[in-house]
């Protein structure tokens, strides 16, 4: 149940996308992002969904766990479908019912809307599966760097660092979390059945132990950091240094293509 | 003695609140302590829970500082705030839960993660995880995540953390209290070897008895104070003594133990089960 | 009638997940009323899957659990009454602590069972005296406990519900001697108290052979031996093998046969070991 949530998690795998400079990952993550939302026509879009997919297989990450981040979003790129059904102001009408009507254009305003949500969630996997969490807060960190000349130099070491935290942390609290459970069913809890009322009360036992602990293993946590002489972002050197290599560039060049291409499609068609 | 930690009439006290009676008491945990740990050393601190073995482990890298006396670790008083880091450094420190001791999420980065907090040039970073990672046997799990190991492989990457800012000295806080018995023999092996092989010195807080044996001193604690000190035979001898401050004895010992009391004559130091049998035997033959 | 049985239980968890499993295969077993039982094998060795079936927490993949003749999956809705027949201790019970006096923590098991008022209050006062928890402790916050007192109150949650068989998932993990002390009396006495029956994950051969009246031995998710503690731990080479061992005591005699005493192969605590040593020694050296 909880344990099927991959999401945040690095996929050991050695392929090109894998070796990319994660902060070129990112910034390629951001324009893709935008240029799947600016793809109007269904040209644009189809180029968008090839290049996505073809990113996908280079990646060498079995397709099926892309699948499975799709499962838990699924709801919210249902709801959106949904609404844009009926959204949908001109074109044919081809259902009408008390005051609401669906049009061919609200069918493929939805269908537009369902690919980019399913596009965005595929690609960002993408990048959270081949780089792992601290390479990933490494390069937040480095491409925030030019705020330290503001003054806010130590808000982004902080801020890169509980992300590290928080990431390290996600898969060990769900297992907690688990056992939690566990133990309170087996102290007979029900944590299924119920009215709504009912089943929020019955989260009680399990979500202080959990605070409780997560109290504890900071607690501790901060101790160890301590020990391990950490003093803040001053004077920390980084063993893995990021240098831009050639097929970063290439990547890039194929990135530009990949928006180059959408903006074409979308003015050409 | 050329010794890297010494304990000078340590006190450290703290306040106890109870919430429920509302009253306030100050608790001693530590009473007027001192100590010397020799350099290269692998010494044992044996103590029930409560017997205030955890406050001096952390009071000796400077972590919790006495509330009266003085350590001075290589010679720098703990106390010495400038030299915080250079004292956290000497004397590396791992607890008893692994997983609350490791910050990054794959194994290479979080050994980095002290180095990189001292500010060691990215290349030296590097070979300091390779060799710390070796000297712990992970090396080849150097790409994992720490999520994914065992109890004990995550205790050996805690301390391969600890072996990359190469410290003079080990300080360990019961690190095999949540371990099964494969994980706790891998700890304790992994220690002899960083001793033996690295000359590191440790200081192993437990209260496995069996995890005592291959020490080169015990301390006994209760009551936070220290109330016996002396080579593992000799102390596991005492069993009485012992059992009286909440600790247990090895098997064989209590065994030795139980048979001098019932008019055997054999020599209560022996620890292994070699030497307990070879005592057993030589009790029986002295009878015909 | 045995009050528990099991029958041919597999249980494979679903490949796709990247947690480490312990699958169970073919695992048989019958309990009878007031036994112990302990169960030994290495982490990753299926026990903790298997007991989570007991109670029912995870479905078996294939077999039946039965508990007094009763199939517990017979009826889908009923599984929960099944945590109350069968009581689970997990390791480290002490994190499940949550309400805000110790009372009202024992009393949460019992409560989801359907007991209130006067009769709720008995069955937790009544629980605390078997096991001793002092009435002063009552209204504390059980977060203002010791460690030890802490993990007899979270034990003495799942004793309230009066289980007529109760399991402990490694009951004295990261306790001091005198906490494992405690921790193996109070069971002795929930066991005394109600004529239970018992069940242990211990990674200890010496405790396990002071109380347990019998073993079961995991390995690689199959039950490899379940028998008296006496024939389990003759077999020391068969549990060489598989990583496990003979407690210390045992060991000292193994060395002892070796040097040619003739001694009986039931010596598995300090206790009988010094009393047929005094016997051979009143007979005359070995003999």
């Amino acid at each position: 149940m909880l344990r099927d949530i991959t999401f945040g998690q690095y996929y050991e795998s050695h392929s090109l996308i894998h070796k990319t400079d994660p902060r070129i990952k990112i910034i390629l993550l951001i324009l893709l992002i935008v240029f799947i939302f600016l793809a109007k026509n269904g040209f644009a879009l189809g180029f968008a969904v090839l290049s996505v997919i073809t990113i996908m297989l280079i990646t060498k990450i079995p397709l099926k766990l892309y699948f499975k981040n799709m499962k838990a979003i699924l709801p919210v790129i249902i709801f959106t479908a949904v609404l844009n059904l009926f959204y949908g102001e001109s074109g044919k009408v081809l259902l009408s019912f008390w005051k609401l009507q669906i049009t061919t254009d609200g069918v493929s305003r939805a269908v537009f809307m369902a690919t980019r949500i399913i596009l965005l969630i595929f690609i960002s996997s993408a990048l959270t599966y081949t780089t792992t969490p601290n390479d990933l807060t490494d390069a937040i960190e480095r491409l925030l760097s030019p705020l330290k000349f503001i003054g806010l130099k130590n808000a982004v070491h902080t801020l890169a660092m509980m992300m590290t935290i928080a990431l390290r942390f996600i898969p060990t609290l769900i297992e907690e979390a688990e056992k939690i459970m566990n133990a309170q069913k087996a102290r007979g809890a029900d944590l299924e059945n119920g009215k709504f009322t009912e089943r929020v009360k019955a989260l009680i036992p399990i979500l202080i132990p959990l605070l409780i602990s997560s109290v504890r293993r900071a607690y501790e946590l901060a101790e160890a950091m301590e020990c391990r002489c950490y003093n803040g972002g001053e004077g920390r050197t980084r063993m893995r240094q990021m240098h831009l290599a050639f097929r970063d560039f290439a990547v890039l060049g194929a990135s530009l293509i990949i928006c180059g291409g959408i903006l074409t499609l979308n003015i050409l068609l | 003695m050329d010794c890297i930690i010494s304990v000078k009439n340590v006190t450290y006290e703290y306040k106890n609140e109870d919430a429920y009676r509302g009253e306030e008491a100050v608790v001693a945990a530590v009473k007027d302590l001192s100590l010397e740990i020799e350099r290269g050393s692998f010494t044992v601190i044996l103590g029930h829970n409560g017997s205030g073995k955890s406050t001096l482990a952390k009071m000796l890298n400077g972590l919790n500082k006495p509330t009266s006396g003085d350590i001075f670790v290589d010679g720098i008083n703990t106390k010495d705030e400038e030299r915080e880091i250079e004292v956290k450094s000497k004397v590396g420190m791992v607890f008893q839960n692994p997983d609350n001791q490791i910050i990054a999420s794959i194994v290479e980065e979080d050994v980095a993660f002290g180095p990189e907090n001292l500010g060691v040039p990215p290349k030296e970073i590097k070979e300091r995880v390779n060799d710390a990672l070796k000297s712990v046997g992970m090396l080849d799990f150097k790409e994992s995540t720490p999520h994914r190991l065992s109890g004990g492989q995550k205790q050996r990457i805690a301390i391969a953390g600890i072996i990359a800012m190469q410290p003079e000295c080990l300080v360990l806080d019961e690190p095999t209290a949540m371990l099964d018995p494969k994980g706790r023999a891998e700890i304790i092996e992994t220690l002899i070897r960083l001793n033996k092989e690295k000359g590191i010195t440790v200081v192993l807080i437990t209260h496995y008895m069996e995890e005592a044996q291959n020490a080169d001193r015990v301390l006994v604690m209760n009551d936070g104070e220290i109330i016996a000190d002396d080579v593992p035979k000799v102390i596991f001898s005492d069993v009485e003594r012992l059992k009286k401050v909440g600790l247990d004895v090895p098997q064989t010992a209590e065994l030795l133990y139980n048979l001098k009391k019932n008019g055997f004559c054999v020599d209560t130091h022996a620890l292994s089960i070699k030497e307990a049998a070879e005592e057993i035997i030589k009790a029986l033959h002295s009878e015909e | 009638m045995s009050v528990l049985e099991v029958k041919n239980l597999t249980h494979t968890y679903s490949g796709n997940t990247p947690f480490v499993n312990d699958a169970v295969s073919g695992v048989s077993f019958s309990v009878e009323k007031g036994e112990i039982i302990g169960i030994i094998g290495h982490t990753g060795s299926g026990k903790s899957t298997l007991v989570q079936h007991l109670n029912g927490l995870l479905k078996p993949t294939d077999g039946e659990i039965f508990i007094n003749g009763e199939n517990i999956w017979d009826n889908l809705k009923e599984i929960r009454k099944v945590r109350s027949k069968v009581g689970l201790v997990f390791q480290y019970p002490e994190y499940q602590l949550f309400e805000e006096t110790v009372f009202a923590d024992i009393a949460f098991g019992p409560k989801n069972m359907g007991l209130s008022g006067d009769e709720l209050k008995t069955r937790v006062l009544e629980t605390c005296k078997i096991i001793g928890v002092k009435d002063e402790f009552l209204e504390k916050s059980p977060f203002d406990l010791s460690g030890g007192e802490k993990r007899r109150v979270a034990i003495a949650g799942v004793m309230a519900m009066r289980p007529e068989v109760i399991v402990f998932d490694e009951p004295t993990a990261g306790l001091d001697p005198k906490g494992r002390e405690n921790v193996m009396s109070i069971i002795a006495d929930y066991r005394n108290a109600t004529g239970a029956t018992v069940i242990i994950i211990s990674h200890s051969m010496e405790d396990m052979a002071l109380v347990a009246d019998r073993l079961m031995v995991m390995n690689n998710g199959k039950l490899e031996m379940c028998d008296t503690v006496e024939n389990v731990f003759k077999n020391g080479d068969r549990l060489r093998a598989i990583g496990l061992n003979v407690p210390i005591v045992t060991r000292v005699f193994d060395e002892l046969k070796k040097a040619g005493i003739t001694l009986p192969d039931d010596v598995f605590t300090v206790s009988r070991a010094v009393e047929v040593l005094k016997q051979i020694k009143a007979g005359g050296g070995d003999a």
